[in-house]
């Protein structure tokens, strides 16, 4: 965990780690790509797959989080839950060290989002090395204890 | 004074405007640089890359190739009347094959297949890059790991180049075809004449010419929406602004190319 208290030190602690994987609310999802593309284009892009190589991987991963259901959605069909998690997937496709969640609670504003980002986490344990949430420090009451 | 502006004050003022203007230029020319390099470059064509162009391909060219060729039919037959009644008139009708090939097929139909795809795909390109450097859709696929430049930029430079040329020589056939038969009718006499009328207008210099000038077409139809696009600031009131902006400069340099491959012809 990474307590800030302000948008400068938000900023700060974003740029000590300029090569993790960002979750953020200010890196949407392509917009015209449904939630399975946003995936795929990863490992096609990253490792040269093929659709098809990379469709499976993505539909893979969507599955392993259980989210399948909303592969053919695109950005503004999700609602704020499928939202995070085809985010996280789009970060996690290409095996980070590390993978950077900033203010979780603008990601998921309706709610209790600890508990969901820790499950969520949990469901992809091994996709990524380590992660690291960015998060106001008032908020810090709403996770349980670590 | 009243009425008098501070000389100092308009000239700093005009300044400012020509050295925005010219820096606006210049950041399309160093975008439009690179993007022409990265399709240049074979290495970016990965599968994925591929699919985006072929799928910028088949909206760009394909999908309108049976409009716009009904549509320049139509136009050619017009003119080719035009044309044939005229010199008729005038006694030179022995020129009126020359003059149909070089006003509809070396002038018009270019300039209105450049037209078409700019505001058939070029608005639409313009309005969407202005809308994913709104929403920073751009620096989120860099920071997955996907290169704009490859996934986004080049495949609608690629889709607007391939679009450009394959109408205008499509278009070029067609109005060959109905230049024909508007003045030899169905019938095969003809073609010798017409086949020599062909060879005189489309030496090599002007088929090279020609070429060159569909290039340009395409590229400037392709670079133009997008480096405008990319330029604008993220607010969303001024998008609108973004995209008229675009759409001025792109016209105007459609014009441009079309002036300059007239003087270079003809003077």
């Amino acid at each position: 965990m990474k307590w800030v208290t302000g948008d400068a030190e938000r900023r700060e602690a974003l740029a000590e780690h300029p090569g993790a994987a960002l979750v953020s609310a200010e890196l949407p999802l392509r917009a015209n790509l449904s939630a399975l593309e946003n995936i795929a284009l990863v490992p096609q892009y990253r490792r040269d797959l093929d659709w098809a190589a990379a469709s499976a991987e993505a539909l893979a991963l969507l599955e392993q989080l259980g989210c399948a259901e909303c592969a053919g959605k695109r950005d503004a069909a999700l609602t704020h839950a499928e939202r995070f998690q085809v985010k996280l997937l789009r970060a996690v496709a290409a095996k980070p060290a590390l993978v950077v969640i900033e203010r979780p609670g603008y990601l998921l504003p309706d709610s209790h989002y600890p508990p969901f980002v820790d499950a969520a986490l949990a469901a992809l344990q091994g996709r990524y090395g380590e992660c690291m949430i960015v998060d106001y420090a008032w908020n810090a009451p709403l996770y349980p204890p670590r | 004074m009243l009425g008098f502006a501070d000389p100092q004050r308009v000239l700093r003022r005009r300044g400012v405007v020509f050295v925005a203007w010219a820096s606006g230029w210049l950041r399309l020319l160093r975008f439009g640089a690179a993007a022409v390099v990265a399709a240049l470059s074979p290495s970016i064509y990965n599968p994925a890359t591929r699919a985006v162009v072929a799928k910028q391909i088949y909206f760009t060219a394909w999908q309108v190739i049976p409009g716009f060729v009904l549509f320049v039919a139509a136009l050619s037959a017009v003119i080719v009347n035009i044309v044939d009644a005229t010199a008729r008139d005038y006694g030179l009708s022995q020129y009126a094959n020359e003059v149909t090939m070089r006003v509809l097929v070396l002038e018009i139909i270019p300039l209105i297949a450049a037209l078409f795809v700019s505001l058939r795909s070029g608005a639409a390109i313009n309005t969407e890059v202005a809308l994913m450097n709104l929403r920073n859709e751009i620096e989120a696929l860099a920071r997955a790991g996907v290169d704009p430049m490859h996934f986004e930029f080049v495949p609608r430079l690629v889709g607007c180049v391939v679009s450009v040329v394959s109408l205008t020589v499509l278009s070029c056939a067609i109005a060959l075809l109905i230049a024909y038969l508007g003045v030899y009718g169905f019938f095969l006499w003809g073609v010798p004449e017409f086949t020599r009328s062909v060879g005189n207008v489309f030496d090599a210099q002007i088929t090279i010419g020609l070429g060159l000038k569909c290039l340009f077409f395409g590229i400037a139809v392709g670079i133009i929406p997008m480096g405008e696009a990319l330029a604008g600031p993220r607010e969303p009131h001024v998008a609108p602004v973004t995209v008229l902006r675009g759409m001025m400069r792109l016209f105007f340099v459609l014009l441009l190319i079309e002036v300059a491959s007239l003087a270079f012809k003809y003077t």
